[in-house]
């Protein structure tokens, strides 16, 4: 009797050891979005340059990359250069378009980073008092969301994304969706 | 410093004069209290177990600007709760709802105390099963057991032994 307690005893212990290592081996900024496979809610602000209004209802039916950032953004100068790589590598797709959104900045701080660091060509809603970034459950920069032609958020990357994040994360779902 | 000393007393009346003609009653706009409850219950996402109410940080004060501005359009607190809750998921409530799998959550620590006192319970039971056996054994056990002859006639030998 006396060895099948010591048995549970050393099992319950092992079981909260393992779910410590486990835990900790989370990343605490990366909460799960309740936004996935939900409708994305739509936008619709001036344009960083000129006069224009970037709305995302506009880009239906092609997927999305909405790219949540900030020139006070550290990491963001990290992924900038992806952004451009990117942008240029996709720029000939007919499907895929991408979207800055440039929340609690002004419109010159957010042109003197684009002057800085390279400008990848495409547009940015602006967002001075981050409605629109709450409006997605944006906790930092940079954040992204790939929406699918539906308008559904099917994605969410927290941190700067890196080198290949498209043919390995985006592209996997994109050529799910059209079979 | 007597000089100062006799200077500090009027000085400090005038102060209190001044701060109680300054005082008027404050009322609060009365949807101001309404945010405030909502706010209090909401994490700041970006602090350490901060509320948006408490947290100077940017995000928590937007966050609190829509609460007003949703508060001012009218909309009901679930509504709004809910709205952060649909975007943020459980971990915007500083206390946990009571809802899916956080019913466990929250009942975990009574079915423990329920279980912890059922094996106690059992445990006494059993530890007062034994006592009263024991108890029950040694009234019939005759007192003391007398040796018989061999035994007898050895402890004898071992003490005459120890005598020499």
């Amino acid at each position: 009797m006396n060895g099948i307690w010591k048995l549970v005893l050393l099992g319950a212990v092992m079981a909260i050891l393992l779910l410590f290592a486990l835990g900790l081996k989370n990343d605490p900024r990366d909460i799960p979005s309740p936004l996935v496979n939900r409708p994305a809610s739509d936008f619709s602000a001036p344009a960083l340059d000129g006069n224009q209004t970037v709305s995302l209802s506009a880009q239906r039916g092609k997927w999305v990359l909405v790219n949540f950032w900030g020139s006070w953004c550290v990491s963001c100068v990290v992924e900038h250069p992806y952004l451009i790589e990117l942008a240029a590598k996709t720029n000939n797709r007919p499907d895929f378009v991408i979207i800055g959104v440039d929340f609690r900045d002004t419109p010159d701080a957010a042109q003197a980073f684009l002057k800085r660091h390279g400008n990848p060509g495409y547009t940015h809603a602006q967002d001075p008092d981050q409605k629109i970034a709450i409006d997605w459950g944006v906790y930092g920069a940079p954040e992204s969301y790939l929406v699918d032609p539906n308008g559904t958020i099917r994605m969410k990357h927290t941190g700067p994304l890196f080198p290949g994040w498209f043919e390995q994360r985006a592209l996997p779902l994109m050529q799910g969706n059209a079979k | 410093m007597i000089f100062s000393r006799q200077l500090l007393r009027p000085l400090l009346m005038m102060l209190m004069l001044i701060g109680s003609a300054h005082a008027e009653v404050r009322r609060e706009d009365p949807t101001e209290s309404m945010v405030r409850q909502i706010a209090k219950d909401l994490r700041c996402a970006v602090c350490q177990n901060q509320s948006v109410y408490e947290s100077n940080s940017e995000l928590a004060k937007d966050m609190l600007k829509i609460i007003r501005d949703k508060v001012a359009a009218g909309e009901k607190e679930p509504a709004i709760r809910d709205y952060f809750h649909q975007r943020y998921g459980d971990y915007i409530y500083l206390e946990p709802t009571g809802q899916g799998m956080n019913a466990l959550l929250w009942s975990a620590p009574f079915l423990g105390l329920g279980l912890g006192g059922y094996a106690l319970w059992l445990a006494l039971r059993r530890w007062r099963g034994q006592a009263t056996k024991e108890a029950a054994d040694a009234s019939q056990a005759p007192p003391s057991p007398t040796p018989d002859a061999a035994m007898q006639s050895r402890i004898e030998q071992e003490l005459k032994q120890v005598e020499m």
